[in-house]
């Protein structure tokens, strides 16, 4: 497993593709959208903007790895490497084991970089950062997870891309991302509830405003695992399918 | 020794293989020729366990290809199967990783795949700056990284340059010499022929013929005699064997070459024909492909 770890890791760290979508299109957007709505001279609201901004711009770009998951699994599978790995004696499980776990890293690594752009350039409250990772890891738990769902079982990379785009800034619209929740409708607030990016959003500014309460954080663990491993369940299913079709 | 018992696949309603059974010896190189969809590919990720449902049993060693197993394979896919990029060193530590090897002894092991596919000096450059003939003999040295004691190659040398089929060539006559067994696909009947000491001739998913290569060109191979000449008829030719013709020239198949040449000499002397070309050619396994299935490898 370590053998296809180590160069997947290896190829995510050097495509500059990845950096664009995963770093600097976010803090590009992050930087945009602060210096066009902190216009106002009330420091405090301009500061509660900025504080809701640079957590909604993370939950937003951390779903965009899903693109690069969707294109790893399905190029694999057309060009002929998971049927060449299949004739090692690399267990299956391992491979998509192998496959996966860097996609979590890169998130992480994201994840933080990005709030670490907010914290130097912004100043944003990073209230209670123990939290604050704890969610990082859960939410990376449910992208990634989604993702692999996805890479297994989309027929081709645009397709896949087409989805990425519906999840991440669809859910960005209708989570609050973007706008404030209250400022939407009602059928479009009980929609919110439902996805897992509102509920990261909610909890990230709980954290960064260190008023996180314990019953809160556990609801929004137990509602992104729930989702994670769910997404988890139907990749396992999808799993056979996939290496069906590679080997073909 | 690879033994394969009647092995039998299906995809969907399309028999890909029928009951094919082929006996691989040991230290030998062993050539799997037919056309595209005879079956070949198949066959070979049925050996390497890519394909596993199937009817029938194939052993190496007379042990059943497991995990264990598949540490002494190595498969050469048809396709170029590597990381473009990263360098030719990162993609044979992972292939090496694959097989257990690790520290220095994958690092010494590295160092010497590199010389053997001849690309030392290139390997620290990212594979998408290799040629065509570097890609394909770094795909086979990915395969070659754990020293394998049975190497199975698809067609390995499609659309490379004579250069690097020649040092394709020269790895395996050295894989030869080394005591390793080489399964040999192609549908290139001359490299089969000077590489390989046995053929399997497989045509719409079965086996038509298999056995030693001198042994198969004796039992099935007809000569034949090349003639070139002006005023020179098929009706004359055609009372000695069968007549067919190649740009020009008549090609006779006959049990007795010899004499018909001497019949033909005579012929063009008596009736002051100038032959231009007149000559005994070898038997080839292509002739014996045509004598089983009635037509040419690449109709």
């Amino acid at each position: 497993m370590k053998a296809i770890m180590f160069v997947e890791l290896k190829k995510h760290l050097q495509d500059k593709g990845l950096a664009f979508w995963m770093l600097i299109l976010p803090i590009l957007f992050t930087v945009l959208f602060i210096s066009v709505f902190t216009t106002g001279d009330n420091e405090a609201v301009n500061q509660e903007i900025i504080q809701s901004i640079v957590p909604g711009y993370i939950v937003m770009f951390v779903f965009f790895i899903m693109i690069s998951m969707v294109q790893v699994f399905i190029k694999d599978r057309d060009r002929g490497m998971t049927a060449r790995l299949a004739s090692t004696p690399l267990k299956s499980y391992y491979y998509l084991l192998g496959k996966w776990l860097p996609f979590t890293y890169i998130v992480i690594i994201q994840i933080v970089v990005l709030f670490l752009f907010g914290k130097v350039v912004y100043n944003v409250s990073l209230g209670q950062p123990i939290i604050l990772l704890i969610l990082s890891l859960f939410i990376t738990f449910t992208v990634t997870a989604i993702g692999l769902a996805m890479a297994l079982t989309v027929n081709t990379e645009n397709m896949g891309i087409a989805i990425t785009q519906i999840i991440a800034l669809g859910g960005a619209m209708l989570s609050g991302l973007w706008m404030p929740l209250e400022m939407m409708p009602d059928f479009m607030q009980t929609i919110a509830h439902f996805l897992p990016q509102y509920w990261a959003h909610q909890s990230f500014q709980d954290a960064m405003a260190g008023t996180t309460q314990v019953s809160e954080l556990l609801q929004t663990l137990g509602v992104l695992f729930a989702i994670g491993a769910a997404a988890f369940i139907i990749a396992i299913i999808r799993y056979p399918y996939f290496l069906k079709r590679a080997v073909k | 020794m690879l033994t394969i018992h009647n092995v039998t696949k299906h995809y969907d309603k399309t028999e890909a293989l029928k009951d094919v059974s082929i006996t691989i010896p040991g230290g030998t190189c062993y050539g799997l020729v037919g056309p595209n969809g005879a079956g070949k590919s198949t066959l070979i990720k049925m050996i390497t366990s890519i394909i596993r449902d199937y009817e029938g049993k194939i052993e190496f060693n007379e042990k059943e290809i497991t995990d264990k197993t598949k540490q002494k394979l190595g498969y050469v896919p048809q396709e170029i199967i590597l990381e473009e990029d990263i360098s030719a060193f990162s993609n044979l530590q992972m292939f090496g990783r694959l097989y257990n090897l690790k520290g220095n002894s994958l690092n010494h092991r590295i160092k010497e795949v590199l010389a053997l596919i001849g690309l030392s000096d290139r390997g620290k450059d990212k594979v998408s700056t290799f040629s065509g003939g570097m890609k394909r003999r770094l795909n086979i040295g990915c395969a070659l990284m754990h020293n394998p004691d049975l190497i199975i190659m698809d067609e390995p040398t499609v659309g490379i340059d004579p250069q690097s089929r020649k040092y394709i060539f020269k790895m395996i006559e050295d894989l030869k010499t080394a005591g390793k067994t080489v399964i040999y696909a192609s549908h290139y009947m001359e490299e089969v022929e000077k590489l390989c000491d046995y053929v399997a001739f497989l045509d719409r998913g079965e086996m038509i013929e298999n056995g030693a290569i001198s042994e198969l060109l004796q039992q099935y191979a007809i000569p034949s005699i090349y003639v070139k000449g002006s005023g020179i008829l098929q009706d004359t030719l055609e009372q000695y064997g069968t007549v067919s013709q190649e740009d020009g020239a008549f090609i006779l198949y006959t049990e007795k070459a010899l004499e018909a040449m001497e019949h033909i000499i005579s012929h063009c002397r008596e009736n002051r024909l100038e032959v231009e070309r007149l000559e005994l050619v070898h038997p080839r396994l292509e002739d014996v492909f045509f004598r089983l299935t009635g037509s040419n490898l690449r109709d």
